[in-house]
């Protein structure tokens, strides 16, 4: 027999109370904007990572220099070279970066300027928004073009529409045009994609960066199960191509950034986890709470419950109404809580906090729950007493 | 036609070290629908436990209770009990027993609630008894803003807003003045005179006197059935 009478019955037995009531909510209150919170913070920091690595391929193994660039053997070669003879890896590019300044008429920006193989954009996640991607004859020719980031082409041109067949000047050479990417927010080794601008490989090694700039190499495996082997793989290849004797350290290192991107979002998972079991705590010694302090009301309503028995009141009817006691006392305290919840929020910004409809979702139901699961057994205790006992006490 | 009938009703309760303290010893009457009878007998004797078997707020030990031409003394279904005690019987207290944080309108219609009764109809029902009783300027008072006597007379709003057949009250004018005490009885003939019946507990023969009929108790068993009080 659940309607609004009954509601309304057990609300005004709650604010009969008040002090008492709102001292066992406040467990409630506490757990669930922990639980906010805790989400709020969790779901910031898996954000991040994601934001971070989202042009990520998970199958790509990234090759990089060991020690200064000048002992590495590493170079655009061992590109060829890997791919002619792995089985395990069947994309690949090669990259060198460096600073430089590009200028247009009289406005400069400072940017980090990519050298990149052909398939850089492909492999990079990266789109043309408008122009034209790179050609193996643009390499092959060491053709003066440049495809350009969207910041660093609204920085240059305002609008980055009209950059596209204008003319810069890097290192007093005058470079074409031919490309603006879309914008993408991303980065990838502390260079955001859009702050920068792209050359063909073998242009930007003669004409910019010179020959001794670092070269990075990034190799896509075939399946993402086939990660470990093609790491393997790549290190033995390059050992042999770089002659190093058994013993001797690599020249190189290889490095799988789908593993760090895993491992970062275990360690953001398992960090919420963490603190949503803390909170759960909280929740769970609050509802011991919201259990005691319904007991101590059954005693103190005995009598009230033998009057109703005497008067027709079925054990449903008492136990519906002792429940809806505690569900409403642990409901109210969290509907506070969420609204506490969210209202601390934005003094957690710091940490990455950040709105999660999860968090009030979570809050909401382990509430409800705390309410049911510690009110039932007062309740039910409540439904079974003698009528003739209760209406005896005083 | 008799609406009550006891044949031989043993209650006994139990201490928690296992003894037995018998307090009905073999009670046998009979209550005719629509007669108002007043049970009395020392202190101890066993009125009140009678009277919860009457109102099903208790099974027997042994015994039989035909109500209505049911054996009714050993239902243990709480929906059959609740029922009972809801529709045929309304029950009033020496000390009220009126829920507190309910006005005196939410409390007479607190049993039409559990009868499954919408909430417009049984707060119609509740105000227009009220009305009958005096009360229509006091149906949003709570009890402690009551008088003994309206509360009493709240109580009885109560018991009979589902129209029962029989009234059991005990004590009913125990702790109010015999002024009040008379208002009362004066309601529980009005309530018999509709051809209902009417059981009251009283210590005391001057309400006593206002039933038809006495019945004496005495250790667990009846004295007699038709008890003539003392001339004095």
């Amino acid at each position: 027999m659940f309607n609004l009478e009954i509601v309304s019955m057990a609300w005004q037995a709650l604010i009969a109370n008040k002090a008492r009531t709102l001292l066992s909510m406040l467990g409630i209150i506490i757990g669930v904007s922990t639980v906010i919170a805790v989400v709020s913070i969790g779901a910031g920091a898996k954000a991040k990572v994601e934001e971070q690595f989202k042009n990520l391929s998970v199958t790509s193994l990234i090759v990089f220099p060991s020690r200064g660039a000048g002992n590495s053997k590493l170079s655009v070669d061992d590109l060829n070279t890997v791919l002619n003879e792995s089985k395990f890896v069947n994309e690949g590019n090669a990259t060198i970066s460096g600073n430089s300044t590009i200028a247009f008429g009289k406005e400069t920006q400072s940017g980090t300027i990519l050298g990149v193989t052909e398939n850089f954009l492909d492999i990079a996640n990266l789109e043309i928004s408008e122009g034209r991607d790179f050609t193996l004859e643009d390499n092959k020719n060491r053709a003066k073009v440049i495809i350009l980031g969207k910041t660093l082409a609204e920085n240059l041109f305002e609008d980055s529409t009209l950059a596209l067949n204008k003319t810069v000047k890097i290192n007093n050479r005058q470079f074409a045009i031919i490309g603006v990417l879309k914008e993408n927010g991303s980065s990838s080794f502390g260079t955001s994609y859009d702050d920068s601008a792209y050359a063909p490989f073998e242009t930007a090694q003669q004409n910019i960066l010179g020959k001794n700039a670092q070269v990075r190499l990034v190799f896509l495996a075939r399946e993402v199960e086939l990660m470990e082997l093609a790491e393997e793989e790549v290190t033995t290849i390059l050992r042999e191509t770089h002659k190093i004797r058994e013993g001797k350290d690599d020249d190189f290192k290889v490095r799988d950034p789908g593993s760090m991107v895993a491992s970062a979002t275990e360690t953001s998972d398992t960090l919420s986890f963490l603190l949503v079991a803390i909170a759960s705590i909280v929740l769970i010694v609050s509802g011991i709470g919201i259990m005691n302090v319904m007991f101590v009301t059954v005693a103190e309503r005995t009598k009230e419950i033998g009057v109703l028995k005497a008067i027709g009141a079925k054990q449903k009817d008492i136990l519906t109404q002792f429940l809806l006691e505690s569900v409403i006392l642990s409901i109210s305290g969290g509907i506070l809580g969420i609204l506490l919840g969210i209202s601390i929020i934005p003094f957690l910004k710091d940490y990455g906090a950040m709105q999660s409809l999860n968090g009030v979702l979570l809050g909401f139901t382990f509430s409800v729950f705390v309410g049911i699961l510690f009110g039932f057994y007062p309740a039910l205790k409540a439904s079974k007493l003698d009528p003739v006992d209760a209406l005896r006490s005083e | 036609m008799s609406l009550i009938k006891l044949e031989d009703v043993h209650k006994s309760y139990y201490l928690s070290n296992g003894e037995e303290i018998p307090v009905l010893r073999g009670v046998n009457m009979e209550i005719k629908k629509n007669e108002f009878v007043a049970i009395m007998g020392e202190s101890g004797g066993g009125k009140t436990t009678l009277m919860n078997i009457l109102g099903c707020l208790h099974p027997l030990s042994s015994g039989k209770y035909i109500f209505e031409d049911a054996d009714i003394g050993y239902v243990q279904d709480d929906f059959t009990l609740a029922y009972i005690r809801n529709r045929k019987m309304g029950f009033i207290f020496q000390q009220f027993n009126l829920i507190s944080k309910l006005s005196a309108l939410k409390n007479v219609a607190l049993p039409a609630f559990y009868a499954g009764i919408k909430v417009e109809q049984r707060e119609r029902d509740a105000a227009k008894l009220l009305k009958s009783i005096g009360l229509e300027d006091r149906i949003y008072h709570k009890p402690s803003e009551l008088s003994g006597g309206q509360q009493q007379r709240v109580s009885i709003a109560r018991a009979l807003i589902n129209d029962p057949e029989i009234i059991l009250a005990d004590e009913p004018t125990g702790a109010l003045d015999s002024e009040t005490g008379k208002e009362i009885m004066n309601l529980f003939s009005e309530f018999r005179d509709r051809g209902k019946t009417v059981i009251i507990i009283t210590h005391d023969p001057k309400v006593a006197k206002m039933a038809e009929r006495i019945i004496f108790m005495k250790d667990g068993q009846i004295l007699d059935e038709n008890y003539k009080l003392p001339n004095s």
